[in-house]
């Protein structure tokens, strides 16, 4: 007979199996899976992916998503540039698609990241009232989404080389794909056991 | 809130929602309807009888779709007469040989491998299910399916199909490809899928199915001929 109580239970990450918390040594007894091993510092990897991923998202930003060459005149725009310019062409609907995913998606995401980051090592932003389990299922449903403008651009890439007009991918395209990847490794390597301040 | 157990493996009448972390009993559904979590309300398991024939229907008819998406064009143009049209597969050529080898080899896995990858997992899981064989494998196969499931972005892909068609209105006169449909069809699939079939109801199936297996050879033995009332 074990008496456990309800919040020494996690789940694993990989089958969702309960299990019961002993250590930070962890192996799932339905799948064998290590849950969420680490040494000393639990938010470590975290961290090292969301600054990766926060430190390629600034050329993303800078550089030009795509090219147009239009009859030999080239026009690169990033992608900020690319939402105003649809916004005048009166695209809107697809503007804020775009705004959306490739603007307010990732920084939502990083602030997301960071806040859960913060609070479970420090006690500012230990705040009841924020259910932080609901924050990190948030982070992992919008995360995949901000692959939009990427796929965007490899379409349009693959689609418009004609002779008089070409769609060239930018520099930003690659930054923009490598931000997205680390945000999502720092999603998923973040252990929520750590929410409940253990 | 203290939990008694008989041994670890009680547990697995306990679970964890995966929303709110809130920890939650199992309870008897009936056939077809599916239990959600008391706090937040997200559905945490389903029940249901057939739920291996459906997956096999469901994977089988998913990999068919999405293989058929890598064959034919996804999108053809036209401007000022001239035409150019692309394939998922010569989009991502393309992409190579201007030298974003970064961002094809993303493409190539989110969009075309994972995708194929996870609808012959799950086939040849429900086979093995179906057939009752080979525990270790479908084991290694549950885990591996967990793994690369989040990387699955064929339904975003799709939405930028659908963002890149309008960026393209005014320029070019566009006819959609058969591509397309085959894509549309296997996210309806995919996403269908991921709302009925939880990894979690997986495993507990795999455990239910391998047991009485096992259970099964014990009994006719001579030894042991006495019925064991079953639990599940």
């Amino acid at each position: 007979m074990i008496v456990v109580d309800s919040d020494k239970l996690i789940a694993c990450p990989i089958c969702e199996a309960t299990n019961i918390d002993k250590s930070n040594r962890n192996i799932c007894r339905r799948c064998g899976s290590k849950i969420y091993h680490h040494r000393n510092s639990p938010t470590e990897k975290s961290w090292a992916y969301l600054i990766t991923a926060i430190i390629a998202y600034i050329p993303a930003n800078i550089y030009p998503m795509m090219v147009i060459n239009q009859f030999g005149s080239k026009s690169g725009s990033t992608i900020l540039e690319g939402v105003i310019e649809l916004w005048e062409h009166g695209d809107y609907p697809i503007s804020i698609v775009i705004l959306i995913a490739s603007i307010f998606v990732p920084i939502t995401k990083f602030l997301m990241l960071i806040y859960l980051l913060v609070s479970v090592k420090y006690p500012i932003g230990n705040d009841k009232k924020v259910n932080r389990f609901t924050v990190y299922y948030f982070t992992e449903i919008i995360g995949p989404w901000s692959m939009v403008d990427v796929f965007v651009v490899g379409i349009l890439a693959g689609l418009v080389h004609l002779s008089s007009v070409q769609i060239i991918a930018g520099t930003a395209s690659t930054a923009f794909a490598v931000s997205v990847f680390f945000t999502l490794l720092a999603a998923h390597s973040f252990d929520t056991k750590l929410i409940r301040g253990r | 809130m203290k939990i008694e157990l008989e041994d670890e493996n009680d547990l697995d009448h306990y679970i964890i929602c995966h929303k709110c972390h809130t920890v939650q009993e199992e309870i008897a559904i009936s056939d077809g309807s599916k239990a959600l979590c008391s706090m937040c309300k997200m559905p945490l398991y389903r029940y249901d009888t057939r739920l291996v024939e459906h997956g096999l229907a469901l994977s089988i008819t998913g990999l068919i779709f999405i293989v058929l998406a890598n064959l034919f064009p996804l999108i053809k143009i036209e401007i000022l007469g001239t035409e150019s049209y692309i394939t998922i597969i010569s989009m991502i050529s393309s992409l190579i040989g201007s030298g974003y080898y970064l961002v094809a080899l993303f493409l190539l896995y989110l969009i075309v491998i994972f995708p194929v990858m996870i609808f012959s997992l799950y086939i040849l899981l429900f086979a093995l299910l179906k057939l009752k064989r080979a525990e270790e494998l479908a084991k290694n196969i549950l885990i591996l399916l967990a793994q690369i499931e989040p990387w699955q972005m064929s339904d975003i892909f799709l939405v930028s199909i659908l963002v890149s068609i309008v960026k393209l209105f005014g320029m070019a006169t566009i006819h959609i490809g058969i591509s397309f449909w085959t894509l549309f069809v296997f996210v309806l699939i995919d996403i269908y899928m991921t709302r009925s079939i939880h990894l979690g109801e997986l495993w507990v199936l795999k455990k239910e199915i391998y047991s009485k297996k096992a259970e099964k050879l014990k009994n006719d033995t001579p030894i042991s001929n006495t019925k064991k009332g079953v639990s599940s």
